[in-house]
């Protein structure tokens, strides 16, 4: 598996994603600075006016947008030419194989997340905030925001091993991802629905007793529930896939 | 006999296709198996299941006698492939392909210059796959194949698109890879002259159907060879051999003698001259195995 895990790294690390992995960073930055926290002066800390102008952006279109990228950047290679049977007439499982793939995209989202810290301290800097910086909450919201993609992860994954097109995965993630504008408005929808949970899970909230911004039950029936049925919808047809 | 590669009743359909239909395939050890058939007949169908890329219909396979479906992952630790067109990855060098399969496989580094080389490769090894001609991904594809250095080594028509010289390379290294590596190779091929070349063992296949299983010099065998002989007075001197009994048998003006040991040709060359008959010309007509392929492929269509 580690074996596996470092040869798809070796395999990735040399079709310039670092552009991939800054440009989410970047976006946020940018609210961040355009941002006009001014008005909360006083009121809130302004760390946290600041995390909500920038997850906007980022949290509800941008960390959605990049699982598929990441996903279908991982199958592509294999997909030009007749990279699958290779890899897997090696001596190798294709659980392996799958969670191989899905492990690194979760490190890179991960990366993604940390070059968001920065960005939010950057920003925050740049304009001069000068409450203390919640360390604690920013860090519940980035790590939040991370756990929330694993569903979505899988899901990418999944339609990026069957779609041999680039284009595919990718409009299916931006139909699901849109709606979520929509969901995260209701009380009812918002919950439930997959691609809301990075913003209700990078959304800020003052100490509610839970490890993150949502509910636990939350957290574990529809973070657990649709990373389950995702990875396993993924990894099933993965096996059964002719190469 | 202990056999590296042994498939019972192995079928594939695909849909109503019967791509591969009661495939009975035995490669002895040391063998280079020549698998042969026109295009469409199911050899890479048959070599996707032998690697476990495809699941068979029905059937069973035992590859260094142990099931395919039960110790996958051992098997594949012994077994190189190369499977229909080559597989790369565009964006890398091909020494940067063989090193990410390397990482999987776990051979030391040095093999990746060894494989380079045995295939000629090694002047563009740090150059990007996707400039590489057709012949070049071949090589490269070779080179994969050899790089865990596998007791059974699997080549889907290996020499599509190679120049000539690529292909006598080719070859001479699939020659050598028994006796020197104490290999078991099995190679496809729609060519029948490739595999005449080549294999020591040979199986044909057409429409999913092995028709013929056996060496290379059993196969040859089946080339029946018969003696041509041009006479004067062609039709009379016919006669004059039936009239002893012989069998013979006249096409235009040629007569042709069924399998003759060199004494029986002697004595009816002697008899036909006694009796005042000129002979022209004795020779051997050889069928090639392409004749023999071509006949056995349309008795079973036809059958
Ligand atoms: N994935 C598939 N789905 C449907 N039919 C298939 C599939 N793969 C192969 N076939 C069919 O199975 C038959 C055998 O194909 P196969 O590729 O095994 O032939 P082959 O002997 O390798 O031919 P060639 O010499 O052209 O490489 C063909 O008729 C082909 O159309
Ligand atoms: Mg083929």
């Amino acid at each position: 598996m580690l074996t596996i895990l470092k040869s798809e790294w070796f395999k990735l690390r040399k079709s310039n994603i670092i552009g991939i992995l800054l440009v989410g960073p970047l976006i946020g930055l940018g609210a961040g600075i355009g941002a006009d926290i001014a008005e909360a002066a006083g009121m809130m800390n302004e760390w946290y006016m600041l995390l909500i102008y920038m997850n906007l952006p980022y949290a509800v279109l941008f960390l959605p947008l990049v699982t598929g990228v990441l996903a279908s950047l991982v199958c592509r290679y294999e997909h030009q030419a007749g990279g699958w049977k290779q890899l897997l007439a090696l001596p190798v499982t294709r659980g392996k194989v799958f969670a191989a793939k899905y492990v690194l995209i979760l490190l890179l989202v991960l990366f993604i997340q940390l070059f968001y810290l920065a960005a939010i301290v950057g920003a925050g800097l740049y304009k001069g905030v000068a409450d203390p910086f919640p360390a604690a909450i920013i860090w519940k919201s980035i790590l939040g925001g991370w756990v929330a993609a694993f569903p979505l992860v899988a899901m990418q994954l999944w339609m990026s091993v069957w779609f041999k097109s680039f284009a595919a995965p990718f409009a299916v993630n931006v139909v699901f991802t849109l709606p979520s504008i929509l969901a995260m408005n209701s009380e009812k929808v918002g919950p439930y629905y997959p691609w809301a949970q990075p913003f209700a899970m990078m959304y800020p909230a003052t100490e509610n007793g839970d490890i993150f911004f949502i509910p636990w039950e939350q957290l574990m029936t529809v973070i657990g529930g649709f990373f389950l049925l995702f990875y396993l919808g993924g990894y099933f047809y993965f096996q059964r896939k002719a190469v | 006999m202990e056999y590296i590669v042994k498939t019972e009743n192995l079928s594939k359909h695909f849909g109503q296709e019967k791509a591969v239909s009661g495939l009975e395939m035995k490669i002895p050890k040391g063998e280079i198996y020549g698998f042969l058939g026109p295009n469409g007949a199911g050899k890479t169908t048959t070599i996707r299941m032998l690697l476990g890329l495809m699941k068979p219909t029905s059937g069973r396979i035992e590859i260094f006698q142990n099931d395919l479906k039960q110790e996958r992952l051992n098997i594949l630790r012994r077994v190189g492939s190369l499977v229909e067109s080559p597989s790369y990855y565009p964006h890398l060098t091909a020494k940067e392909n063989l090193e990410a399969l390397r990482k999987i496989v776990g051979v030391p580094k040095q093999r990746i210059d060894e494989v380079l080389e045995i295939v000629r490769l090694t002047a563009a090894g740090d150059k990007k796959v996707k400039g590489f001609s057709l012949g070049m991904k071949q090589r490269l594809g070779i080179a994969a194949s050899l790089l865990n250095n596998p007791e059974l080594l699997i080549l889907d028509e290996p020499t599509n698109g190679l120049d000539p010289s690529g292909i006598i390379e080719i070859r001479n290294l699939i020659k050598s890879l028994p006796s020197e590596c104490g290999m078991t190779v099995l190679i496809s091929s729609h060519l029948l002259s490739e595999i005449d070349q080549m294999a020591t063992t040979v199986g044909i296949v057409t429409k999913g159907k092995m028709i013929f299983q056996d060496s290379i010099e059993a196969m040859r065998m089946f080339a029946q060879q018969s003696v041509l002989l041009k006479v004067s007075e062609s039709d009379k001197a016919w006669r004059t051999l039936l009239g002893r009994g012989m069998k013979a048998g006249l096409d235009n003006g040629i007569i042709s003698l069924p399998e003759q040991s060199d004494e029986n040709v002697a004595e009816t060359v002697r008899g036909l001259v006694a009796d005042g008959f000129s002979v022209y010309r004795v020779e051997e007509e050889r069928r090639s195995l392409e004749d023999i392929f071509l006949q056995m492929t349309r008795e079973e269509q036809a059958g």
